[in-house]
């Protein structure tokens, strides 16, 4: 390393020792010790350095910006609690403009092979056979904690990451060679379980985009879609309280 | 720990430096508060998505930069500066002492000449928050990148500190020099 590349690496140290243990800088520092000039260019150039970070530090920002921020982000805070980014009006309006354009291609989906593919059973047949259970990882629990809150009605859309949810540990099961994810949710006091298949892996299979509501074998069973799942939720405690939560 | 909590002690640890950097981009007092503000307001809606409360600093100064870059499109300028020639060797500056003895309001001024592109790695350098790899991860520009931006900071910051050296020296009228008498 010659003289003019240990510069242009040193001009990088920072004048408050912050960068002593990067060894980027190890062999620039060395050489100082053992060249009398770069030494000197060295200390000079710390000297500015840290001369402007000083000045730098003597600006103060106005009085009152501090409360400011506080105050503002109590609001900013309290609304985004308030609503979430998928139930924000243009997200909205995008999604409902999104909901037309697959309703019409769902009028002209051919529809030979949806006789032969039954989610809702399949999902019923999982449901009254499996337990409620838990969800796995932080991204199932986010989820079923959505699912679980009272005021959230599930047909205006829920915030689904099929691959990470699926990574993050969330109950997969098989139907028709395609995976399908589970979670588990209470509400008011009852037991639902949640059934998530991507459109993709059942281009054959229609699906509305409102609830459907059927009552099968004692169970209740709402399905619908949104542009890239398809939902079928089943409650082994009526249908009232399924209907609620749509 | 409630997120209120975790918010005002964000604000207390980061508003300081985030609107310094913030008065070097923008070279106004009014908006730079604007911009800091703007900042944590992101941070209120958004970033209790932030995992690693750790990271909270390097995302905070990365957003205020890319809000600023937001308000002031300005790709084309960015380009022509990063094609300029080599740095000039040893530009004039002044001395360490005439520096320490400046008004730190001129300091920040001179500090706004420079161009923009390298405004930002220089200010958060001299900040002394970052690493020149946070700075380059921020900036989304190689490390490389980085060093040789700080050095033509640095350049251009010489050259305009001694600009406003020499101008602050000739504000200085000799007592017999004849525009004094003028006045008297």
């Amino acid at each position: 390393m010659n003289n003019v590349e240990a510069k242009f690496i040193l001009q990088g140290y920072r004048p408050n020792g912050a960068d002593a243990g990067d060894t980027t800088f190890s062999t620039a520092l060395e050489q100082t010790r053992v060249d009398p000039a770069l030494h000197d260019w060295f200390v000079r150039e710390q000297a500015f350095d840290s001369a402007i970070s000083a000045k730098l530090g003597q600006i103060q920002p106005p009085a009152g910006l501090r409360e400011a921020i506080l105050a503002g982000g109590r609001v900013t805070s309290s609304d985004s609690t308030q609503r979430r980014w998928w139930q924000q009006p243009v997200f909205m309006a995008a999604a409902a403009s999104v909901a037309v354009l697959f309703a019409l291609s769902l009028a002209l989906w051919p529809r030979t092979a949806e006789a032969k593919i039954d989610l809702a059973g399949f999902a019923l047949a999982d449901a009254m056979h499996g337990e409620a259970h838990d969800g796995h990882g932080e991204d199932t629990a986010a989820l079923q904690a959505m699912l679980s809150a009272p005021a959230n009605q599930l047909s205006r859309g829920l915030p689904v990451d099929f691959e990470a949810l699926r990574k993050a540990g969330c109950r997969t099961v098989n139907f028709a060679d395609q995976p399908v994810l589970e979670v588990c949710f209470k509400r008011n006091g009852a037991w639902f379980h949640c059934y998530i298949a991507r459109r993709a892996d059942f281009p054959a299979l229609a699906a509305a985009l409102t609830p459907r509501l059927t009552d099968r074998n004692g169970a209740s069973i709402a399905s619908w879609a949104d542009a890239a799942h398809l939902f079928v939720v089943v409650s082994k405690t009526g249908r009232a309280p399924l209907e609620r939560l749509l | 720990m409630e997120a209120g909590d975790i918010f005002n002690q964000l604000v207390d640890a980061h508003y300081t430096p985030l609107f310094r950097f913030a008065l070097s981009l923008t070279k106004n007092s009014s908006d730079a508060g604007d911009l800091t503000q703007q900042t944590f307001f992101i941070w209120a809606k958004q970033g209790h998505a932030l995992r690693e409360e750790g990271k909270a600093k390097s995302w905070l100064f990365t957003t205020l930069y890319r809000e600023f870059l937001r308000s002031r499109r300005r790709a084309e300028r960015v380009t022509a500066l990063e094609d300029l020639g080599p740095v000039e060797a040893d530009p004039p500056a002044p001395a360490v002492d005439v520096v320490t003895g400046m008004d730190a309001g001129l300091v920040v001024e001179a500090l706004q000449e420079v161009d923009e592109v390298y405004r930002a790695p220089l200010t958060l350098f001299y900040m002394q928050e970052l690493s020149y790899k946070e700075i380059a991860d921020m900036l989304e520009v190689p490390i490389g990148t980085v060093m040789s931006r700080l050095s033509r900071g640095k350049a251009q910051l010489r050259a305009a500190l001694a600009r406003k050296e020499s101008g602050a020296r000739a504000k200085v009228v000799p007592f017999d020099a004849p525009a004094a008498r003028k006045l008297s």
